[in-house]
């Protein structure tokens, strides 16, 4: 079930909150991360050496041959953009669900209910699907949908317009409409590290404009977010995500979703799926 | 396998309430609609597999708190909010088991069956209890035949409906004959669970 999950990157810590040694697990090993003076490091339970890189505020390694670079967001490298660490949310699920319930806005009613979403602005319109076959990403443009409380520098609802991005299996970036700088994107991504394949620690990071906002509240409203969310994917059943068709029933609403399963069984990642042995 | 069961207490359930119950491994939810009715189905949403336990009562339909799909009284899916004009096909539709509610107990069976759930007839309600034990060591405990209804009379009359919640432990579902002895039955019931664990320990 690892080997092809081994030649991922995966973060595994918040940079800023690395002050001593720490044990943590990855795809079940166990590995221990720590820093000196400038520069991070990741060892495995042999003590080898695993290869790190310090991108969006953390810590990435990978256990196997990273087949490819980690990913960029270029947006988040404008130089007056907010960058905002938000901790970490352990979660008794699938990373893949954990992802999946990321890239999902049809439940912002019924579970961030009056904040993400209220009844009865409960439709979600057609949006634009695709696999990206030249980046190997999944993405979902086009995503509209509307908000009484947008993100804690929102005031009244909106209509807030979405991008989706899958930029590695248990890497999702979303960009949103910037209530106070119209025409850009405010940049919110969920950095999942497998811990098991039942079992995941989420890494939320944030690249926005806002100027005024404590960080206190920024982190606090993502918090919240994830706590409703977290009461979510921990009754689920099963804790794995169903890739085949039949377990589960998806509508058009579900593109993203759809898309992202299919994508997972074409690269053949099923750390954390459940496949039914054929 | 065994038929009719009691997988809990009516007092237990509330109108416009849903909660969970494991059923020898199978996960459940338990609802009463607003209109007093109960139901038993699957433990899960067919969309999102998310815990229909979970759930939200509206009316005489159970809504998901994932994403609020609404299913009526034969466990068809009836409303899908992403999509309000769309008539659900009639292919979604939650896992529902037979449901009796006799005497003060919720009845379900795993099995389809024409008979009726057992006669109780005692009807004031103690409590649920779990036993960490398996089922056929706590019918034997109490010198039971019967593996799902015991009957006794110690001085004072109680009948105990159990249900396997695993293989491994036991809810034991009470009712007694004399309104003022619950609390009384409750604690004597919580001795015999201690007995019955240290029994099989």
């Amino acid at each position: 079930m690892t080997s092809n999950a081994l030649n991922y990157w995966y973060p595994v810590a918040m940079c800023s909150g690395i002050n001593a040694p720490r044990d943590t697990l990855l795809l079940d090993e166990a590995i221990t991360l720590g820093r000196d003076g400038p520069s991070y490091w990741v060892r495995d339970a042999s003590g080898k050496f695993l290869p790190t890189v310090v991108r969006y505020g953390h810590l990435w390694t990978s256990l196997g041959q990273p087949n490819r670079e980690l990913f960029t967001i270029p947006e988040a490298e404008a130089p007056d953009r907010r960058l905002v660490d938000c901790g970490s949310v352990k979660v008794k699920c699938s990373p893949l669900r954990a992802v999946e319930n990321f890239l999902d806005i049809a439940h912002f009613p019924f579970v961030h209910t009056d904040i993400l979403g209220a009844e009865p602005h409960t439709e979600v319109a057609r949006y634009d699907v695709e696999i990206r076959e030249d980046v190997n990403e999944v993405w979902a443009t086009r995503v509209k949908f509307y908000q009484p409380q947008a993100a804690q520098s929102a005031d009244g609802g909106i209509t807030t317009d979405y991008m989706y991005r899958v930029a590695a299996p248990t890497v999702a970036v979303l960009y949103k409409t910037c209530p106070p700088r119209p025409g850009e994107w405010d940049v919110i991504t969920l950095f999942v590290q497998p811990l098991n394949e039942e079992w995941c620690e989420v890494w939320p990071w944030m690249a926005l404009y806002d100027d005024t906002t404590l960080h206190a509240e920024l982190v606090s409203f993502q918090q919240m977010i994830f706590m409703q969310d977290r009461s979510i994917l921990e009754n689920q059943i099963p804790r794995k995500l169903p890739l085949d068709p039949g377990m589960e029933a998806p509508t058009q609403a579900d593109m993203t979703s759809i898309a992202y399963r299919r994508w997972l069984k074409k690269i053949g990642y099923t750390y954390g799926a459940q496949v039914v042995a054929a | 396998m065994l038929t009719w069961m009691a997988v809990a207490l009516s007092a237990d359930l509330q109108h416009a309430m849903s909660m969970p119950c494991c059923l020898d491994g199978n996960d459940l939810a338990i609802w009463r609609s607003a209109s007093g009715q109960a139901f038993v189905w699957g433990d899960r949403c067919p969309h999102r597999g998310m815990r229909l336990s979970q759930g939200f009562v509206r009316g005489e339909k159970l809504s998901c708190i994932y994403h609020g799909w609404q299913y009526g009284s034969d466990g068809g899916c009836v409303s899908i909010p992403a999509h309000p004009d769309l008539v659900p096909p009639k292919s979604i539709c939650a896992k529902t088991y037979q449901c009796v509610e006799a005497n003060g107990l919720i009845w379900t069976t795993l099995i389809e069956t024409t008979d009726a759930p057992p006669p109780v007839h005692l009807s004031t309600p103690v409590r649920t209890l779990h036993v960490d034990s398996a089922i056929g060591d706590v019918a034997a405990y109490f010198g039971s035949p019967d593996a799902t209804l015991i009957h006794l009379d110690n001085p004072r009359l109680i009948t105990l409906a159990l249900h396997p919640v695993n293989g491994t432990s036991t809810a034991i579902h009470a009712l007694t004959g004399d309104p003022d002895g619950r609390k009384e039955v409750s604690r004597w019931l919580e001795i015999q669970r201690a007995n019955v664990e240290r029994a099989a320990a």
